[in-house]
């Protein structure tokens, strides 16, 4: 837990831009899966259309079953990344597998620590 | 000089009237009766509206740069001579006008001949197409009170040294007030529609063609840099936000993105897009129930409903030869 805190504070390569805007911006990913994670997504985006349309051909009582066989071929033959089955939801921060709240997209260590330093709009420790 | 060009302007009209006539008498008659007409005008007047007209006459050539204009402030006499000859009828009652009037009736004759020359110069010009208006070039004109000599040695003056032994223009000081003036009355004021703009427009094209070099969007970068200040406030803040789109305008607007213009027909029947199928058979159940799928989705564009259709007319169309196996 200390470690993974102390990772996130000590970000390998946060590059500051030469352009005089105080935002910081990020340029590299916080890792490899991260990143594997992000390709998957875009993929994903880009055979969305395909997907929808040969699973509807698929998933049908009306068509003939040939053409549904057919038709379970082609998807297989789409590229593996392109499923969104394989998306999982990280945390934006850390890249924390688990353990990720997807209303703020961020793991629950994070989420602590921010909201414990009132950085979190409208969120406020349980007490009843 | 107002009176004069009323006088002139009523005399060609009451002479092309009686023109139509072609009667003598009413001709006699109007110009007995010009003749007769006394205007009531003080002497020092007659010469202030003269020396008005002569200088309006020099500022006129200097704008104009006619050749026959240019003779005018030397030789009134030669009026008659140059130049188209003026309707026998106009001069008659020229000369009648200046008989009417109290002082100098020949230089008044001339001077009105004179101004008549012009005026068919003008319709003449207008005829064939050209847009000029003196009365917007006189009416700009801010003519100065200044003793007429002194102007007229200096006018002389200038148009004849413009150019020095060295190849350099001189400048006298005296003038400077003058190209001051008349700067300003050159820049301010209606158009005189004197050149066309056509050459213009073709060089701003021509510019926006060839503008986009690597050079000038560096430039344009490093200037957008630069003048880019970190704000100075939360308001700078928020402004800067909104334009990069991070922060929504306010008051919210539910449909910024979408700027769908189909109708809700096109929206709904899509049985138009479905003629590339067979009529019958299972083909056309499935298709009929995607049409139906998609006329209840309010999500999608027409466009993007349309495009999925044809997607599955490809589709269709690929496999044939299974389908007729079958």
């Amino acid at each position: 837990m200390a470690a993974a805190a102390l990772c996130w504070a000590l970000r390998a390569a946060r590059q500051v831009l030469p352009s005089p805007c105080p935002r910081q911006v990020r340029s590299y990913y916080v890792d490899w899966r991260m990143l594997r994670d992000v390709k998957r997504r875009k993929m994903a985006y880009e055979y969305a259309d395909e997907r929808l349309r040969i699973n509807a051909i698929r998933k049908n009582s009306i068509l003939p079953k040939e053409l549904q066989e057919v038709a379970d071929k082609e998807i297989a033959a789409l590229p593996r990344d392109s499923c969104p089955v394989r998306i999982r939801n990280r945390c934006v921060l850390t890249s924390r597998p688990r353990g990720v709240k997807q209303r703020w997209r961020l793991s629950r260590i994070v989420f602590r620590h921010f909201a414990d330093h009132a950085q979190m709009s409208g969120v406020q420790r349980a007490m009843w | 000089d107002k009176d004069k060009s009323a006088s002139k302007d009523s005399t060609p009209e009451g002479a092309s009237k009686r023109q139509e006539d072609g009667a003598e008498t009413p001709k006699q008659r109007l110009l007995d009766i010009i003749g007769n007409m006394k205007v009531e005008v003080s002497y020092r007047k007659k010469l202030q509206q003269l020396k008005a007209s002569e200088r309006k006459k020099q500022a006129l050539n200097k704008l104009e740069g006619l050749e026959s204009e240019g003779s005018l402030p030397q030789g009134t006499t030669e009026d008659t001579q140059r130049g188209k000859p003026l309707n026998p009828e106009l001069v008659k009652a020229a000369s009648a006008v200046a008989s009417s009037l109290p002082h100098n009736q020949k230089q008044t004759e001339s001077e009105l001949l004179a101004q008549l020359r012009r005026h068919e110069e003008t319709t003449e010009k207008q005829k064939k197409g050209g847009t000029i208006n003196i009365r917007n070039v006189i009416s700009e004109m801010a003519v100065k009170r200044q003793t007429p000599t002194h102007k007229n040695a200096r006018m002389s003056g200038r148009i004849s040294l413009q150019l020095d032994e060295d190849g350099q223009r001189i400048r006298p000081g005296r003038s400077s007030a003058q190209s001051v003036d008349s700067r300003r009355s050159l820049k301010v004021g209606k158009r005189l529609n004197i050149f066309t703009k056509a050459s213009t427009e073709q060089e701003h094209a021509l510019k926006t063609v060839s503008s986009p070099t690597i050079w000038d969007l560096e430039f344009a970068k490093e200037v957008a840099a630069v003048t880019a200040q970190p704000p100075r406030n939360g308001f700078e803040e928020m402004i800067q936000w909104t334009k990069e789109g991070i922060l929504w305008e306010f008051p919210i607007d539910n449909e910024v993105g979408m700027e769908d213009d189909a109708e809700f027909h096109e929206h709904i029947f899509l049985e138009k897009h479905l003629e590339g199928f067979p009529k019958e058979g299972p083909i056309r159940h499935f298709m009929e129930l995607v049409i139906c799928g998609l006329s209840k989705n309010p999500y999608l564009s027409v466009k993007q409903k349309v495009e999925h259709i044809e997607w599955f007319q490809k589709y269709f169309e690929e496999k044939k030869e299974l389908l007729q196996e079958i």
